[in-house]
């Protein structure tokens, strides 16, 4: 329930470049989605610059449980799938032949 | 409400954790906030009036523009806030309609320095200097409460008040570095506003129950007094190095006690402005409750079904 | 400079730069009095931007020799204003301070009529042998689409809403419609270099974009007739008493200090 007769919630989504996601800025009280639409750019990018701007209907958001931490629990090592499981070993054998370890950024996206 | 729940619900607060919309709270928590958080953000709202009456009147384009942003932001904070206050309120049925309503009817209450008058532009740069010195003060203070939404949404209203601390302090320096009749048109409003400015931060004995339930579940964490403590020494020495008086002789920082002494100002002129009774209470609630009235038809159309295809 | 015809480009800078000043200014009276929240907010970011707007074209003023900004807004006398009388109209009953009971059905309507006809003043602006006018009309247009999309939202809900809000929104264009020719109306201005358009150009470009939002909500178009004489034309300097109680209001604080930095 927003508020006034039948206005609704309305979550608002901001993408600030294009390169950006979509992020969560806060909620308003509007009558229709284009109506929120209009009223979102002047009550979050007042000084923001964005690209677009999504309005959901509150109710539309399914969402975690705060109260279930659990739902996100990460236990045991999963360095197996993180880069840092492999680069401590792997450079120490690289070392022997002279080379280094790649990098991603470094060697393949800025080179 | 088990003993068990709310056992383990103090064990969050002690923790540090936020607690969200969606949470079980206990009742006095979700009635202590909901109080807070609304009177926060209807403050907003008819903060909007006593500067907004400036803007037609602002001396430079500059200047009304400027206030013109200001004024916006803190319609802009009432929205924000109120849509905290609208989630935490929905199990008790009540929306913003309600929310408002409480406002118009006395139920309600807003801070005391937005039922006081503004009768000269010297107010008006007083207000975005002091009172939203005095608002930030508070507002930094409840980045650490203990209630989510609140505390995160209290992060961009910050960032905003930190334009208009700017925009007052650059008014009031203006006025500072003027002619003779513009320096004492500040000092006049600082002498008018000294006493509501202390008033601002309530009673220094933390006194009722709903003050000592949001200390207890760290919804607030400084007390009053401690927030007006800031107050005097983030602002006292700014005002004085100005070569601007204060109409207290009292006035000073005890370096042993480590604390600033002060004439308590008449803490009774709380309770009638919590009564509405304040100089300009009736003024200002009028000028709200008949804009919602005469706009009442507009938001009936906003959602109403359309009458031609 | 050469070809450029000095005193029309000056006498149409004011006519713009006083349009968007009055009409910014009425609309500030709106802030804390909007319908809801949300509106408010929006509302406020338009007005500020006519404000701007007002400020960027008394500055090109101020480069052409005629005064700094805040004196061309603030020093001049209402006979010596040049905005259409239709923005200095009150917005309701009351005033800002007392009692007002605004009408959001004819600022809708007036704001529409407006930005629109802006939108076409801009465009002809855009292409102005004056090249600061040019840069600065493109970048002023960019700025309306906003204006424009707002109010032509408001203009179809409250066409579309209640009963009762179209009734208003009748009304409100009934109040809006013998202020038109005033409008459009360019006063000493004449075509050429500076500004490539008359009135009637302006009035069929305008009436391009408005006539299909009225059939689009059923509402009967009325023709606007640029040959009905204007009781007050603005574009001359003549106004109503309303023109002089804004720029007392306006003046106030400044006129009590003159000569000092606020």
């Amino acid at each position: 329930m927003a508020g006034y007769p039948e206005f609704q919630v309305y979550e608002v989504f901001v993408q600030s470049t294009q390169l950006s996601p979509h992020t969560w800025v806060g909620s308003i009280d509007a009558g229709s989605p284009e109506d929120a639409l209009i009223l979102a750019r002047e009550t979050f990018l007042r000084r923001e610059k964005a690209v677009s701007i999504w309005v959901v209907p509150a109710d539309q958001i399914h969402g975690t449980d705060y109260e279930d931490p659990d739902f996100f629990a990460q236990e045991t090592d999963k360095a197996y799938r993180l880069t840092s499981g492999y680069t401590a070993d792997n450079a120490r054998r690289w070392r022997k032949y002279k080379r280094e370890l790649l990098d991603i950024e470094k060697d393949f996206v800025k080179d | 409400m088990s003993e068990e729940r709310l056992a383990e619900f103090m064990a969050r607060i002690e923790r540090g954790e936020k607690i969200e919309a969606t949470d079980w709270m206990p009742d006095d928590y979700r009635l202590a906030a909901i109080r807070f958080i609304q009177m926060h953000a209807l403050s907003e709202v008819m903060g909007a009036f006593p500067e907004k009456e400036w803007v037609p009147k602002a001396p430079t384009l500059a200047r009304k523009m400027s206030l013109m942003a200001k004024v916006q932001d803190e319609v802009g904070h009432g929205q924000l806030l109120l849509r905290v206050a609208e989630d935490l309120a929905r199990p008790l049925g009540k929306g913003r309609e309600e929310l408002i309503q409480e406002l118009l009817e006395g139920k309600s209450k807003f801070h005391n320095v937005f039922h006081m008058p503004a009768p000269t532009w010297a107010d008006c740069g007083v207000i975005g200097w002091l009172v939203d010195g005095a608002a930030v003060i508070s507002q930094a203070a409840l980045l650490q409460s203990s209630y989510g939404p609140y505390a995160r949404i209290l992060q961009r209203v910050c960032a905003e008040e930190g334009f208009h601390i700017q925009h007052g302090e650059s008014i009031c320096l203006a006025l500072a570095e003027g002619t003779p009749s513009q320096r004492k048109m500040l000092q006049d409003a600082l002498n008018r506003w000294w006493e509501a400015l202390l008033l601002f931060f309530g009673p220094p004995e933390t006194d009722g129950q709903n003050a000592q339930v949001l200390l207890k579940y760290r919804f607030r964490t400084k007390t009053n007094e401690q927030l007006r403590q800031k107050y005097l020494t983030k602002y006292v020495p700014r005002i004085w190095s100005l070569g601007l008086t204060l109409p207290d002789p009292e006035l000073r920082y005890d370096e042993k006690q480590g604390r600033w002494i002060y004439t308590a100002p008449d803490w009774s002129k709380l309770k009638a402005i919590a009564r509405n009774e304040g100089p300009l209470s009736q003024y200002r609630l009028a000028l709200r409750r008949n804009s919602y009235e005469t706009t009442r038809w507009v938001r009936e159309a906003l959602t109403g079904k359309a009458v031609v295809a | 400079m050469e070809n450029l015809d000095r005193n029309a480009l000056i006498a149409l800078l004011y006519q713009m730069a006083d349009d968007e000043l009055i009409v910014g200014h009425r609309d500030s009276e709106w802030l804390g009095l909007a319908p809801h929240l949300e509106e408010d907010v929006a509302f406020s970011s338009i007005a500020q931007e006519e404000v701007g707007h007002a400020a960027n074209l008394y500055k090109l003023l101020e480069d052409l020799g005629e005064g700094k900004v805040d004196q061309l807004a603030f020093d001049r006398p209402p006979e010596r204003f040049y905005n259409a009388v239709l923005l200095e109209r009150p917005n309701g009953e009351g005033t800002y301070l007392e009692n007002p009971r605004f009408d959001w059905a004819y600022t809708v309507v007036r704001r529409l009529v407006y930005d629109l006809f802006d939108n076409v003043r801009l465009a002809v602006a855009a292409e102005s042998a004056y090249k600061p006018l040019a840069d600065l009309a493109a970048r002023m247009r960019r700025e309306e689409r906003y204006h424009v999309l707002h109010h032509i939202t408001w203009f179809k809900k409250l066409a579309t809403g209640t009963e009762e809000s179209r009734r208003r929104l009748q009304e409100a264009i009934a109040k809006v419609w013998p202020d038109l020719p005033g409008l459009f109306a360019m006063g000493s201005v004449t075509p050429g270099p500076h500004f490539n358009a008359g009135p009637t150009e302006l009035l069929s470009r305008w009436e391009a974009e408005l006539q299909p939002v009225f059939a689009e909500v059923k509402l009967p178009w009325q023709p606007v007739d640029l040959n009905q004489p204007i009781a007050e034309d603005g574009r001359s300097g003549v106004h109503t008493a309303e023109l002089a109680t804004l720029l007392t209001t306006m003046g106030e604080v400044r006129h009590a200090e003159p000569e000092t930095v606020w």
